[in-house]
Parts: C-alpha cells; sequence; structure tokens
C-alpha cells in the first residue's frame, strides 16, 4: 500500500464522486478509499471514461451472446432482458465474510430444525416461544407435510439470505430469507466468468477467493438424497419451461451439474414412483431439484389447474420413493413475520445467541405494532409476509400520498398479512452510469447462497451484489430495475 | 435423453435446415430472372411460392408476385410460417429448450445467429437484393453444421439432430425438382428456346453444379439434373443420399443392423432407400416425375409421424 492513503478527488472516472452521506463500500467517510479496495481504485482510477466502456460493451455483448437473460411479465407479455451487469467489483475483506459465513449457517441450521419441529413434533409451539397462530395462518404453511419424514431429515438444501449493510452502523444484518427457491447463482457463476474476461489483469493483483465449487457441492448434497443406494442416483432439475423467468438459471445448473433438465410434462407417477419419458422408455427419478413453487407441484394435491407438476408427485414423495429439494411446505420458513422470531429460533433449537442482527420489524397481526404501523406508515417500508421479488411492497417515504393510503387499508383489511420496517439506508458501492459516462454510488443488497447436507453449511464466498442502478432508488430486485456486481472476497486482505 | 429433448433436436436441426434450403432457392432464382424476359416472372416466382405450401397465404397479402414481395415473404414474414426468419426464431426456440444438452458454442452461436437474422431491416435488404441476406443464411447454417460437428458429442442427440436435416433436405429437394419439372413443362410450351436457364439454376441452388459437370461433361438436361438431385449416391443434397442418413441415424439410435428394422419408420426409410438406389431415372420418368415425387414426400411425411410416435409422443403409462 502507498504511504499516503489515495483519495477519490483524483481523476479517472471517480472524477467528482460523492459518497452522499451514504456508508460506501470503497470509500470511508472522508474519502479516503477503503484498504481492501486500495489496488482496484488505483486500476480504475488510471482509466478514462471511453476505456471503460470498451470493456463494458464486451461484458455486454459476452452476455447477450450466452442468452443471459430474465423475463419481466409487468408488461403483460414476458419480454427478454438483459440482465445490467456493473463491471466495478464489490469487495468483502475477509474478515467480514468470516463472521456473515458463521451467522449465515447458524441462521440455516435454525431454520431446518424450525422446520422438522413445525411438522414433526411442535415443541417450539407447546412451549408457546412462538404463537401457533402465526403458523397456521401462513398460507405456505403446508398440512401435507406434517408428519412426513424428509430425506436426511433436510429441508433447506438452498438458501439465498439477503443481507444489508445499515449506513448508520456499517454492520451487515439480515433483511430476509429465501428458503423456497431462491434463485440468482448462475449470476454469480457468470458475472465472474465475464469479470475474469474482462479484466484479467485485476485477479492478478488479487487473490479472490473462487465460487465455481458451487454446483459441484449442489449435486453432492442432491446425491446423497437419493432413497436407492443400489444404482447410480437419477438426478433431474424440475423447470416451469422457457417462459420462466429464471430458465436461464435452471439450464445453467442443469448443465454444470450434468443432471437432465425436466419439465412436468416429461414425467409420470406409477404406483407412487417418477418416471421421466426418454426415447427408450421410462426410467426412474430418485432426486427431484424442483424449481417449481409448492402450490404447482402437484395438481392432485395442491392446486388442480397447474400444469407444471407431476400428477401424483406428493404421493411419491410421502412413501419415501423420491427426495425434493427443496422440501415442501419451507414458505413456513421465510414467511416475513416468521422473521421477527428467527433470532428465538436460534436460541430456542441452538441454545447460541445469534451472530448477526436483523432489522427491527413489526407484526401488523399484533395490536399494538399495528396501530404503530398505520400511524407511521410513511416513514416505514411495509411489505406483504409472503411475497418475494419486490411486489407487494411499500416504501413509505418515497411513495405518492395515494398509494400510501391504499397500503394503510390494506394493512387494516388484513393485518396478518403485513409486517413493517424502518427504511433502511442501504450501503452504497460506486457504479458506472454508460448514459453520462460517470461514476456515481448505488445501493446494493447481497444474497449468499448456502448448501445444507444435514451436517454442515457450505457458502461460496461473496454471493449476489444487487445494486439499485437508478439514482437513489432502494429496490435492487431484477424484476424491478436492478443489476448486479461481482463479488468478491479476498484471501487473507482486512 | 429424454423424449422431448430428442424432439427438439430433430426440430432444432430441421427448421435450419429449412432456412438454408429456402434462401439457397431464392437467392438463385432471383439472381438467374435477372437475365430474363419481364413477362416470364411470374411463371418463375409462383414455384418458390408453391414450394413453401403457402400460396393462399401469399395471394392474400400480395395478389401478384414479383421479385421484392416474394423476397419478403419467404425471408421476411411472420404470417408465413416457413419464413427464414421464422425458422430461425423457431430454431432458436427449439436450442433454448435444450440448451443444457448442446454445447456451449452450440448456443452462443444459434443465439448469436438469431439476433443478427432478427435485427435486420428488411426494407432495406430488398432494396439491396436477396444475395446479402441469403448468404448469411448460408453461412449460417454451415457454422451450425461445423460447431455442431466440432462441439457435440455424436451421441443419439446428434443423431436426431442428423436425421431432422437429412429429412428436411430430402423433402426440400424433392419440392425443389417437382416444381421446377412442371414448370418446365409448361415453359416448353410457351417458349421457344429449351430452358437451360432455370435448370442451371436449381443446381446451383443445391450447390451441385460444379458436381454436375464433373458427373456428366454434357449440356444440362433435366433427365440429368433430376437424376443427379434424386438418386446421387454421393452428393450431401441429393435425396439417396439424405435418406441413407436418415437411415443411419435411425439404426444408430435402435442399435439395428443392416437387414431388420426396429419399428415402422425404420422399415420405410429402408424400403425408400432401396428404391432409390436401385431406380434408374429413366425409369422414375416413365412412371411420371410429379407422381414419384409425390409419393416419396409422402413417405417421407410418414418417417416423420413414426419417428415422433415411437421417440416423442409414445403414451407413458398403460
Amino acid at each position: 500500500m502507498s504511504a499516503s492513503p489515495a483519495k477519490m478527488t483524483q481523476s479517472g472516472i471517480f472524477a467528482g464522486y460523492n459518497t452522499g452521506g451514504f456508508y460506501d463500500e470503497m470509500f470511508a467517510a472522508d474519502g479516503e478509499v477503503r484498504p481492501h479496495y486500495a489496488k482496484l481504485f488505483q486500476k480504475f482510477a488510471s482509466m478514462v471514461p471511453a476505456q471503460f466502456e470498451e470493456r463494458r460493451k464486451l461484458a455486454d455483448l459476452s452476455f447477450l451472446l450466452q442468452g443471459i437473460t430474465f423475463t419481466v411479465y409487468s408488461d403483460g407479455q414476458g419480454t427478454e432482458r438483459l440482465f445490467p451487469f456493473d463491471l466495478i467489483p464489490r469487495i468483502l475483506p475477509y474478515s467480514e465474510w468470516e463472521r456473515v459465513d458463521r451467522g449465515l449457517s447458524q441462521r440455516v441450521v435454525a431454520l431446518n430444525l424450525f422446520l422438522q419441529d413445525i411438522y414433526g413434533p411442535q415443541r417450539i409451539l407447546k412451549d408457546r416461544r412462538i404463537p401457533a397462530a402465526l403458523i397456521y395462518s401462513c398460507k405456505h404453511f403446508r398440512r401435507e407435510m406434517i408428519g412426513v419424514e424428509v430425506p436426511r431429515g433436510i429441508y433447506t438444501h438452498i438458501c439465498g439470505i439477503d443481507l444489508v449493510r445499515d449506513s448508520k452502523t456499517g454492520e451487515l444484518c439480515v433483511l430476509e430469507d429465501n428458503v423456497r427457491t431462491p434463485s440468482g447463482v448462475s449470476y454469480v457463476l457468470e458475472n465472474r466468468l465475464v469479470m475474469t474476461r474482462t479484466f484479467p489483469d485485476a485477479f492478478q493483483q488479487h487473490e479472490v477467493l473462487p465460487v465455481n465449487h458451487y454446483p459441484a457441492e449442489l449435486s453432492r448434497i442432491l446425491r446423497s438424497l437419493s432413497p436407492r443406494t443400489d444404482s447410480e442416483a437419477q438426478i433431474v432439475l424440475l423447470t416451469p419451461g422457457i417462459y420462466n423467468s429464471a430458465y436461464f438459471e435452471h439450464s445453467f445448473l442443469a448443465q454444470q451439474m450434468g443432471v437432465e433438465l425436466v419439465e412436468g410434462r416429461d414425467l409420470v407417477v406409477d404406483g407412487e414412483i417418477v418416471y421421466m419419458k426418454t426415447i427408450y422408455g421410462l426410467k426412474r427419478v430418485d432426486v427431484i431439484y424442483r424449481r417449481v413453487d409448492d402450490e404447482f407441484l402437484d395438481s392432485l394435491t395442491f392446486r388442480g389447474d397447474s400444469i407444471l407438476g407431476v400428477p401424483g408427485l406428493m404421493g411419491a414423495y410421502r412413501a419415501g420413493n423420491v427426495a425434493l429439494a427443496n422440501a415442501v411446505g419451507n414458505g413456513i420458513a421465510d414467511d416475513k413475520a416468521i422473521y421477527a422470531y428467527v433470532p428465538e429460533f436460534i436460541k430456542y433449537y441452538l441454545g447460541e445467541d445469534p451472530i448477526l442482527r436483523t432489522v427491527e420489524t413489526y407484526l401488523c397481526a399484533r395490536p399494538d405494532h399495528l396501530s404503530h404501523v398505520v400511524e407511521n406508515i410513511h416513514n416505514l417500508v411495509v411489505k406483504a409476509v409472503g411475497e418475494s421479488g419486490g411486489y407487494g411492497m411499500l416504501i413509505g417515504p418515497s411513495s405518492t400520498r395515494a398509494r400510501i393510503d391504499e397500503f394503510r387499508e390494506a394493512v387494516k383489511a388484513d393485518p396478518r398479512n403485513y409486517i413493517a420496517q424502518p427504511v433502511i439506508p442501504l450501503s452504497r458501492v460506486p457504479s458506472y452510469d454508460p448514459v453520462n459516462e460517470t461514476v456515481s454510488g448505488c445501493h446494493v443488497d447481497l444474497r449468499p447462497y448456502c448448501l445444507y447436507d444435514g451436517q454442515k453449511v457450505t457458502i461460496v464466498p461473496g454471493g449476489l451484489t444487487r445494486v439499485a442502478l437508478q439514482s437513489g432508488s432502494l429496490v435492487v430486485n431484477s424484476s424491478q430495475g436492478g443489476g448486479s456486481k461481482d463479488t468478491w472476497v479476498l484471501r487473507g486482505e482486512n | 435423453m429424454l423424449s422431448r429433448i430428442a424432439d427438439s433436436m430433430f426440430w432444432l436441426a430441421r427448421y435450419i435446415e429449412r432456412a438454408e434450403d429456402t434462401a439457397r432457392i431464392l437467392d438463385v432464382t432471383y439472381h438467374t430472372l435477372l437475365e430474363q424476359s419481364q413477362n416470364s416472372y411470374r411463371l418463375r416466382w409462383d414455384p418458390l411460392i408453391a414450394m413453401a405450401g403457402e400460396e393462399n397465404r401469399f395471394q392474400q397479402l400480395y395478389g401478384e408476385a414479383n421479385a421484392q414481395n416474394v423476397f419478403e415473404f419467404l425471408a421476411f414474414r411472420q404470417e408465413n410460417p416457413s419464413s427464414i426468419v421464422e425458422c430461425i426464431t423457431k430454431a432458436r426456440e427449439n436450442a433454448r429448450t435444450i440448451r443444457d444438452r448442446i454445447s456451449r458454442e452450440m448456443w452462443e452461436d444459434i443465439n448469436g445467429f438469431y439476433f443478427s437474422v432478427s435485427r435486420v431491416n428488411p426494407q432495406e435488404e430488398i432494396e439491396t437484393g436477396p444475395h446479402r441476406f441469403c448468404e448469411k443464411i448460408k453461412f449460417g447454417s454451415h457454422r451450425f453444421h461445423g460447431v455442431t460437428d466440432a462441439t457435440l458429442p455424436h451421441d443419439e442427440g446428434w443423431e436426431f439432430l442428423r436425421i431432422g436435416w437429412s429429412l428436411e433436405r430430402a423433402e426440400m429437394t424433392a419440392r425443389l425438382v417437382d416444381v421446377q419439372y412442371h414448370n418446365l413443362l409448361d415453359a416448353h410450351s410457351t417458349l421457344d428456346a429449351p430452358d437451360n436457364h432455370q435448370w442451371m439454376a436449381v443446381l446451383k441452388s443445391v450447390g451441385a453444379y460444379e458436381t454436375y459437370h464433373r458427373q456428366y461433361h454434357s449440356p444440362i438436361e433435366a433427365e440429368r439434373v433430376a437424376e443427379m438431385l434424386i438418386l446421387h449416391p454421393q452428393h450431401p443434397r441429393s435425396i439417396r443420399f439424405s435418406i441413407g442418413e436418415v437411415q443411419a441415424g435411425l439404426r444408430a439410435i435402435s442399435h439395428t443392423t443392416a437387414g431388420s428394422y426396429a419399428n415402422e419408420a425404420e422399415r420405410l426409410t429402408g424400403k425408400l432407400l432401396e428404391s432409390l438406389r436401385y431406380d434408374t431415372i429413366d425409369e422414375i420418368f416413365k412412371r411420371g416425375l410429379h407422381g414419384y415425387l409425390s409419393d416419396l414426400l409422402r413417405v417421407c411425411g410418414s418417417i416423420g409421424e413414426d419417428i415422433a410416435r415411437t421417440y416423442f409422443y409414445y403414451s407413458a403409462v398403460a
């Protein structure tokens, strides 16, 4: 490192950059470059916008040619779009990552124990540590799962846990859990690939921890779930099909793991055994990594109008003839009202204090919280408990009066369906704005991907950094105009 | 291999082949006609529409055929399900559903091909004439074959691709010979000179012009051209060669050896190939070329249906 720390006021693409009073991942409050960003800053600061723009176009072309797109439904016809990728990476020092890794592992294990308990003995309800009404009123609670013995006791094989850094404290905390069918990991791997192609020299200067062992680890876990031990496990990835917004990821993971990518129509159930239709006849299936939501999985058990699933699948699952990852009924654990109780689970099941903080949460189902929410709704973020992807959400301070009124009425009419949290001033990372050819600070979150094999949790270092590329926006979901960044965890640097 | 994937492989290859064959025919016909008199135009364009089997739709959209609207219809119109752009779009859709099963290089190539074709400005191409566009399609298809051959394991998936493009090629060549032969008979009654240009165009469209001259050392005659396109044992675009490829593909999948068959598609293919091996062009003309080709197209249709019944859409649970 140089004797005098670099300052952002240097020329190049960072000229005129302003942290805007938020926690900036690259610059400290006094404008000094944070130590783990020092080398990268020097590299980028020496580039003029034209050079940067050239690299950016190369990266975009690479994504387009690979067809790395997602589908948005807001316009009614489902348009294919590129997921915007920002070339300035988000860097986490190893010391911080190590703590996050421990905190997430603890949380995943506790969530799994919670699901085992809820669909099993329900000790936590009997001990009155969480209101039973909250469980039974959750729309993702699946009665059909009570008493089902899931393979190796694992519910939460794959979790995507969203973290945000609060500008006020500078600390990473958990914003929400995704333990149903979290998506986005393919972008972690593809972003890294494109990044190494675009800035190979930067990787030579840093020891960035690798991420591409994810598919192999997932594949190992899926294999271990097979109910048949006498033959090679037949594993499939069940996708809703090419019109699903995450189809790219489904095909990507299937290819990386060397498993069959199937749609519901490729599978049949006969005598509580699942088969796939091949050119040589029916072939037995042992493990299904399903990317189809619970309610569409089996038209005989859940929604009768679903054509995405496989009629009879739940029968085969309950009979123990096929394993599903993730388990059915996990939505109870990532319900946004249950979220408020996770620190409690950690203490209850593990006897430990939670390592990662959570965000203060008001449960509208509680009358005292409800009145606070109704009175202060213009200062709060209000979320529907069962939604994901940034849908069904109100950000009070940046919403119109009419929309606030609309949400207030909705909350009053169905309090169980809503929670509220204070607006978190998310940290920012410098991001390139191709229209103005300047760099400005954009808000980010972080979704690490956790794999659980029943013994230990494996997390690829970093995860997906989602970035709100629209100036000032706090919403990072891809369906709402967000993009992503490569995320680096540096070995041994603090 | 999943039935659905085999199905998509088959159609991916068929659509690419259909796009290439359409481009070849369009390009050559267009440029041959530049050297022809105006009054024979209609006579020359109609067969192209007939080949696509879309006469009614064309009639509704345009009425009279001319160089511009035929090009537009065959290359760009969405209303024509066999237009080149529609074929490439469908090929890419099929590739997208099986992108985990084809090589990354194949997917990136087909995807790039799709973007380069779907983003052309039809009006500009129509003004430029079809050559540039058709070359792009031909080249794109060749690249597809090259990338596929070099990067995809030659397993069942590859065999379904091979069956798809070979069956499509056999059908397209049969249609080409059929419509041009009709045209020729009509032309004899109205034009003074025997029309060699038309047959020259046919040969060029399948890239067989040079092969023809090496083989026959004679002026271009309709019978010889037909012989070459139907019966030639080695030319990769002849019907006999293409059906031989279909048979090889089917046998590789079912592990059937010569002299037997495992399903109806193999039986029909074997029977058709034997007749193509032992028929002579004189016999074919004696029987009537149109009748011969119509029968052949019907058999090709049945082979396609039987492949689907055997491998793609069999009933799963009794």
